[in-house]
């Protein structure tokens, strides 16, 4: 209760609050402060980040198409499968879609393209006249008569066979198939072959016996109108360790990164449309902005802090989302903590990899394929090789002409993370079956569910991968164990 | 009363175009040509003024050595495998041959010796190509069958002046000299007793001479003779008139023995003789000889009414343009033909084939065969149609480009054994020049390609002919009808792919292949199959006459049938360039505005059939009046119509025409009946094809009667068709008015609101559906029993709420049950023309939305309202303003200045290599110029626009595009609705862009302004003045939002366009104009990039 005082104060206070009687109150806080004097220090690690592949720089849009893209994700992902194929069928021939013969067993690397009658159409929305007013658009737009069709640089050709699950694979994913040709053009699938997870590094032993603990949260929607400011805030106190008794400030203390994937403000957009603003609009238009900065400020002044843009950020739309821009903060980019990252975003933190995205690329999957949770989804990506295939095709993403940045190329990451999620869910991966190495490798799949909604945070641990889950409201305050610990 | 008068009005034959075939041997002058009769309402007139004259394949053309050549080496065995499945051993003692014929036509050859052995000389041999029930084709050798007319004998010529008459014209057809071949020209006379179809007689019969000749082209010098004047010894110098002296030899031949298009034959066993090995003409697998008279016809009932298995060709051609000229079959070679061959009856093609010049990959599911060279290219091509022998070719725009390219490709090539591609063998296809013109289309020559034994069948003439579209590309064709996108090559791309690799090339043979799949697909979707060879089999005329021969002969076939069953003759008598005009259909006056009580229309059910079969109305029950006094007719047997014509009634004389249409309305009632009861959806597709033919035979026989430059004409009787159709139309009004009254104990008073040809709109003032179907329906019972049967009056349909806005204009929600609207239905709106740019059509359907369906009127003023302040704030999207129109020919040949032949001229002095040439579609915007500047010098290629932000003149769209259509909609709705809507407070705010390369431009010195207040910047500053700075985040927010949209349009537009082309892997080359994301497409990668730049002036 105490700490809740306290919290309320901090908060009256950095917004100016400045009513005579809480003056005084504030000079307690600060006496408070002061007298604290059995300090815990911070616990820090190294930390080196590894977005170069989702910088654009100076790339341009000068006519470029998507098809580049695809030809770089089939040509390297074919690298990653070949060994695998030697493996699995080394005595069938590797040929071309050109190349197939009929009856003649064979192995095929190509690109998935899923042809679905509700794809929806930007064609329609032209050329249908009214119907498409007012309709819902679904949540889901698979459907049982979808089908696959493997694509390489030579043609493509209609993939048949029991094995075939169109519900689970999704346009841009590369495979190799094993089968034969039939008669009427189509492909008999025996198998499919995935890529499979990348190669994993060791962690490096850690010297010292204490845990360090990365801090994952999304979906902030500072400004938004059911969003409530002194959860967030609640959020701020008690990473920062101006929260709770010493148990808890010392595990605050063991936070040594924080990771805000995206959706942190919610912004009025139709404010943006149209002709020059009025003073009023123009306070509203960037009063979520400022509230964000104000977060950004305090925890940047107590850990480093990797801001990545979302959905609903004042970023660009297509994947990979540059950086928010530093001018919307102008409090915490004074911070050298402060860091405006990309989405995807891949950092290494004494030496665990992290990878993880705003949510898009899970939610676009999760339109165009079936599954149980996103975890599934989360690994399925994995085991693609391939964070985001369904870019360019239903999500939107930037027409590399050099490379495609959502390839996983050489290692897999120990903590991959998706942001925005409904619900808070994880699951280590630790198949043997799956992974190409022998040593134990694991990857930690964390769903981070919209702050703004559950009031939860993850924490993850750099030594042992566990996870937990800080949920905050402004009733109570409570550290949580998920079961799946 | 509404009579229109138009004065002339080009005529509509073939496919819109009247047709002037060159190299003709007729005798009639064909200088001015002109419609001189009008029409209003049904049925359409399309009637045609074309000669019929014979079309004979000359001895020449059959190449005198058999050619040498032994075809492209290595394919055969490839071709083989797709050859028709061997013919059972027909054995002529007992086997009957049976078969579906699918052409018939004619040589003239020596009189077979063993099957006339008393003839001699050169005779015509008819050939029947056709198709048995196991797939075998069947070439079907006719003989004994003579040309032959007739003229009328004078009354004091007899039996014994056969022998002269003979003799005189024996001599002077010898005096012509053009029938040196034959010893003997005119080979028989016979007297018979016949009558004409003109005029009621009360003489039932009286002499004619039936002359036979020796060839069917003597008949048209024949009857030139006669016609002339003629001097005969002992009877002096007459001239004749003659008797179905203008029958194709070959419609002749079906109507003696009748045959239908498409119909069964089968061929006795005894009575057929196989043509030995040696002796064979044809390719085909069965070849026989036969006597006509042996030869059994089969009406298309029961298991005769099927379909045999024939097969169907589908192709196209690719050829490799030089940089800015169309291909020229002189210059530019063949490089790709695709092939597609597909059994009737099957779903799926049986061959998929592409021949490529040069090497090209392979390609899924579809055979590739690549040549070095073109000419082995072309020869391949031949092999392939003769091996797959298809009974029918179809494709589109062959008959105007791909068939005559080939062949003139081939000569240009010397490559004389190339155009042997009919059933005869040692046969070449022949080419003729002809003049197509027609104020629709403007004039353009064009080839005509006859191949022998083969049904060319050109899609996009049926659908020209069939279907009113705003464009008749395959792209746009294909997207109407199979609801998908094609991917659009433009042709100076071609040569580029061809020069590239086997990749390719192999993407142009893709694209190649889906040209020869989409008519074939557009077949099945639309059953042409089935509705032309019922439109065949009920009209009596071969399958090909249908597409290339216009609306009359198919009546004339009928008349001519019916005719003969009743000994009647029908004369020569080409209509006369006179004045002659009649008056046309009645349009009750319209009572403009908004109805928002439901609106009944009472139809007549086949108006015009129904009135010709009422009042018995025909060539042989018309009275002449100088008939009048020698008749002495009593006034009860015949009709005066109200026109003044007099026609007698059916119990004197039962009249040809109303016989004609009772059966083909009695066989359209069955025929819907049986579609109702039809399970089997291709059973249903044939049934209602034939009752769809029959429609709109029904309905083209008025139009027969009517088309004073037609075989036929008989204004008396079309005068009179309309004259009654106005008077019913009046009397409907009248007994409505006088019936639906409160004074005849109704609860509402009636009003009819509006009449066209064949209906009238009543409002009955029931303010709910159902009563006023309830009250329709009693009104047409009670009208209809007014009227002599079978005329009808229907009651179908309710329009709740109906927006009249004048005559021939309406809209609707349309009501045919009481409890849901079925539609929104339109007529003469702007929703659909073609010359309308898209932003006019969607503006207009969404008022009639607003206004009809959802009863918003507010709303749709308001809709009008934004639209038009978007339009002057530019914010409308560019690909809503293309104005699109077909460059016809070139600039020279236009009279007035037109905006698409000008634009097409800069263009092609800016870039003549992407420039529109006759034939394309040129799409354009009007942009702002200087004031005074003609539409037509402002008028720019979108593109163009796009890329140098020329701005757009919003007024020129407000004011000629906009304005008229919402101002008819909101008249009748709205007081002052012009100023309400054009000038109101939000026409007040202009936005233009700046061009980018206008001449000014290139002096001024570029400067950055400030992202928040437009000021310019000073040197330094790269985003926001002094004043500015603070408001960054608010500022930076609106720079990133822009990019955000755009990001997502451009991703789903060419992600989109990646899907329509069917690969991931390979740029879209897509150059559609006609689809509606290509605008779109290349807007948004360009203000994309804009917008980008804008961006990156944040990173300080």
């Amino acid at each position: 209760m105490f700490s809740l005082i306290i919290a309320v104060l901090r908060i009256l206070k950095l917004s100016g609050f400045e009513a005579g009687g809480f003056v005084q109150l504030f000079g307690v806080l600060d006496e408070m402060e002061e007298m604290d004097i059995d300090v815990i220090q911070r616990v820090q690690a190294t930390y080196v980040s590894h977005n170069e592949k989702f910088e654009l720089k100076k790339q341009k849009y000068k006519g470029q198409q998507y098809s580049q893209l695809y030809f770089f994700r089939l040509t390297l992902t074919r690298k990653f499968l070949n060994p695998r194929v030697q493996e699995r069928w080394p005595s069938y021939p590797v040929t071309n879609i050109l190349g197939l013969e009929e009856g003649k067993v064979c192995v095929v690397i190509g690109t998935l393209y899923k042809q679905m009658k509700l794809k929806p159409n930007i064609l329609d929305e032209y050329s249908k006249e009214r119907s498409v007013v007012g309709l819902v658009a679904p949540s889901n737009f698979t459907d049982a008569d979808d089908y696959l069709i493997l694509e390489d640089e030579s043609g493509r050709v209609k993939l048949v066979g029991d094995c075939v699950t169109p519900s689970v694979y999704v346009t841009g994913v590369v495979v190799a198939v094993c089968g034969q040709a039939g008669k009427d053009g189509e492909f008999h699938v025996d198998e499919i072959l995935e890529p499979g997870l990348a190669p994993q590094p060791a962690i490096p032993e850690k010297k010292s016996d204490g845990d360090k603990y990365v801090a994952l949260v999304s979906g902030l929607m500072c400004g938004g109108s059911d969003t409530n400011p002194l959860q967030v805030q609640l959020l701020v106190d008690h990473l920062t360790g101006h929260l709770g008794e010493v148990q808890e400030q010392s595990l605050s203390a063991q936070i040594v990164h924080i990771v805000i994937a995206g959706d942190s403000v919610q912004l009025q957009a139709q404010a943006l449309h149209g002709q020059p603003l009025s003073s009023k609009e123009q306070h509203k238009l960037i009063e979520p902005v400022k509230e964000l900065d104000l977060v950004l400020t305090q925890l940047a002044s107590a850990m480093p802090v990797d801001i990545m843009p979302g959905a609903k950020d004042p970023a660009n739309f297509s994947l990979p989302q540059q950086p928010l821009h530093k001018c919307l903060f102008p409090g915490a980019t004074t911070y050298s903590t402060f860091v405006a990252a990309t989405n995807p975003h891949q950092f290494e933190l004494d030496g665990v990899m992290v990878l993880g995205t705003s949510g898009q690329n899970i939610d676009d999957l999760g339109k165009y394929s079936l599954a149980d949770d996103p975890l599934d989804l989360m690994e399925r990506t994995l085991r693609w090789r391939q964070i985001a295939p369904t870019a360019p095709d239903t999500l939107g993403c930037y027409p590399f002409h050099d490379r495609d940045p959502f390839l996983i190329e050489q290692t897999s990451p120990h903590i991959y993370f998706c942001g925005n999620q409904d619900k808070f869910s994880t699951r280590l991966l630790r198949d043997k079956s799956i992974f190409t190495g022998s040593k134990g490798e694991a990857v930690r799949l964390v769903c981070i569910p919209r702050f703004a909604e559950t009031g939860t945070a993850v924490l993850v641990s750099l030594k042992t991968l566990e996870c937990q889950c800080l949920t905050l409201s402004t009733s109570l305050l409570e550290i949580q164990s998920p079961d799946d610990m | 009363m509404d009579a229109k008068r138009l004065t002339s009005r080009p005529s509509v034959g073939t496919n819109g175009e009247s047709k002037t075939a060159v190299n003709k041997q007729v005798n009639h002058v064909t200088s001015s040509k002109r419609f001189q009769a009008s029409y209003e309402g049904p049925p359409p007139p399309e009637i045609d003024e074309e000669e019929f004259d014979e079309d004979v394949f000359l001895e020449e053309i059959l190449g005198e050595e058999p050619v040498t050549d032994t075809g492209v080496q290595g394919i055969q065995s490839r071709l083989a495998q797709w050859r028709r499945p061997a013919p059972p051993q027909y054995h002529n003692a007992y086997d009957n041959i049976v078969f579906q014929q699918l052409e018939i036509d004619y040589i003239i050859d020596e009189s077979s010796k063993e099957l006339l052995p008393e003839n001699k000389g050169p005779a015509a041999v008819l050939r029947i190509f056709g198709v048995t029930e196991e797939g075998n084709s069947v070439c079907c050798h006719v003989h004994g069958f003579q040309p032959y007319f007739y003229i009328a004998a004078l009354d004091t010529m007899g039996i014994d002046d056969i022998p002269k008459l003979r003799q005189t014209l024996e001599n002077r057809m010898r005096e012509s000299g053009k029938n040196s071949r034959a010893s003997v020209c005119v080979t028989d006379i016979k007297m018979v007793q016949k009558r004409s179809i003109m005029y009621y007689q009360k003489q039932k019969t009286r002499n004619f001479y039936q002359i036979f000749v020796a060839l069917p082209t003597m008949v048209a010098t024949c009857r030139g003779i006669l016609e002339k004047g003629i001097h005969i010894d002992g009877i002096g110098s007459r001239c004749f008139l003659t008797y179905e002296s203008n029958v194709l030899f070959a419609l002749r031949f079906m109507i003696d023995c009748g045959i239908v298009g498409g119909n069964w034959i089968e061929l006795p066993a005894r009575k057929w003789h196989d043509r030995m090995d040696m002796r064979r003409l044809s390719y085909c697998q069965i070849e026989v000889d036969t006597l006509y008279s042996n030869l059994i016809s089969h009406p298309a009932v029961g298991r005769y009414s099927k379909m045999a298995p024939f097969r169907i060709l589908s192709f196209d051609i690719e050829c490799a343009g030089r940089k800015g000229h169309f291909p020229e079959p002189q210059h530019d070679p063949v490089i790709q033909i695709a092939n597609l061959l597909t059994v009737q009856g099957e779903s799926k093609p049986m061959v998929r084939n592409v021949m490529t010049l040069k090497t090209c990959a392979p390609i899924v599911g579809a055979d590739v065969m690549s040549f070095e060279s073109e000419r082995d290219v072309l020869l391949a091509w031949r092999d392939l149609v003769r091996e797959v022998d298809p009974d029918v070719i179809i494709g589109y725009n062959i008959c105007k480009f791909d068939l005559p390219y080939l062949i003139e490709r081939a000569q240009a090539l010397k490559l004389s054994e190339f155009p042997i591609l009919g059933r005869i063998q040692r046969s070449r296809v022949r080419i003729r020049d002809a003049t197509f013109s027609s104020r629709q289309y403007g004039q353009r020559d064009s080839k005509e390609v006859t191949i022998e034994g083969r049904v060319q069948f050109d899609v996009l003439q049926a659908v020209q002919r069939d279907y009113k579209l705003s464009s008749y590309s395959l792209n746009s064709v294909s997207a109407h009808f199979l609801g998908e996108q094609k991917e659009d090559v433009h042709h100076s791309i071609i040569s580029d792919l061809q020069n590239g690799n086997p990749e390719t090339r192999r993407r142009l043979a893709v694209y190649c292949l889906k040209d020869a799949y989409l008519p074939q697909r557009l077949l099945d979707k639309l059953m042409y199959v089935y509705n032309y060879v019922e439109m065949a089999r009920v009209t009596g005329v071969p399958i090909s006459f249908l597409l290339a021969r216009g609306q009359s002969i198919k009546v004339l076939s009928q008349l001519l049938r019916k005719a003969r069953q009743r000994n009647l003759l029908v004369p020569n008598m080409k209509g006369q360039l006179g004045q002659e005009t009649f008056e046309g259909a009645t349009v009750l006056e319209a009572k403009a505005g908004f109805y928002e009580k439901p609106i009944a229309t009472l139809d007549f059910a086949s108006l015009y059939p129904s009135i010709m079969m009422a009042y018995n109305l025909c060539y042989c029950t018309l009275v002449r009046p100088d008939d009048m006094k020698d008749l002495q007719l009593d006034p009860d047997i015949y009709n005066k119509t109200p026109s003044g014509e007099m026609f007698v009634k059916q119990a004197q004389e039962k009249g040809i025409l109303p016989e004609i249409l009772e059966e083909l309305l009695a066989a359209r009632k069955i025929a819907k009946e049986d579609l109702k009861k039809a399970t089997d959806p291709l059973e249903k597709a044939v049934l209602d094809g034939r009752q769809l033919a029959l429609k709109v035979s029904a309905n083209s026989v008025y139009g027969f009667t009517g088309a004073t430059i037609g075989q036929l004409p008989c204004l008396e009787i079309s005068s009179s068709v309309t004259s009654y159709g106005r008077e019913m139309i009046e009397h409907t009004k009248k007994l409505v008015q006088e019936r639906f009254n409160i004074s005849n104990g109704y609860q509402y008073e009636a009003e009819v609101v509006y009449g066209d040809t064949d209906s009238v709109m009543v409002q009955f003032g029931a303010p709910t559906v159902e009563e006023s179907m309830n009250l329709g329906r009693e009104a047409a019972d009670y009208i209809s029993k007014t009227f002599t049967k079978p005329i009808k009056l229907e009651f179908e349909k309710v329009y709740y709420p109906y927006l009249l806005i004048s005559k021939k204009r309406y809209a609707g929600l349309l009501w045919t049950k009481p409890e849901k609207h079925d539609k929104m239905d339109t007529k003469g709106i702007e929703t659909v023309r073609r010359d309308n740019c898209l932003l006019v059509k969607n503006l207009v359907t969404e008022c009639l939305n607003k206004i009809l369906i959802d009863r918003d009127i507010p709303g749709a003023v308001q809709f009008v309202k934004s639209t038009i302040a978007d339009l002057l704030m530019n914010r409308v999207d560019l690909s809503l303003l293309v104005i699109t129109k077909g460059l016809t020919k070139i600039e020279g040949d236009y009279a007035v200045k037109a905006a698409h032949v000008e634009l097409a001229e800069r263009m092609r002095k800016r870039d003549s290599a992407t420039a529109p040439g006759v034939g394309d579609r040129v799409p354009y915007v009007i942009i702002k110029a200087a004031k005074g500047a003609k539409a037509y010098e402002r008028s720019e290629d979108p593109i163009y626009v796009l890329e140098n932000n020329i701005p757009i003149d919003p007024h020129y769209y407000l004011e000629n595009q906009i304005s008229k259509p919402i101002l008819r909609i909101f008249e009748p709705i709205l007081k002052n609705a012009s100023r309400e809507l054009l000038h109101g407070a939000h026409t007040r705010s202009v936005s233009i862009s700046t061009p980018s390369n206008s001449g000014l431009m290139k002096f001024a010195k570029k400067r950055l302004s400030c992202f928040g207040c437009k000021a310019t910047l000073s040197e330094g500053d790269q985003t926001l003045c002094s004043h500015c700075r603070g408001r960054e985040a608010e500022l930076y927010q609106r720079t990133v939002s822009n990019v955000r949209e755009l990001e997502q349009l451009f991703n789903r537009l060419w992600t989109q366009c990646q899907r329509c082309q069917g690969s991931l892997h390979l740029d879209v080359l897509c150059t559609s104009r006609d689809c509606p994301i290509f605008y779109r497409r290349k807007k948004a990668q360009k203000d994309l990039s804009e917008a980008e730049v804008q961006l990156e002036r944040w990173e300080f």
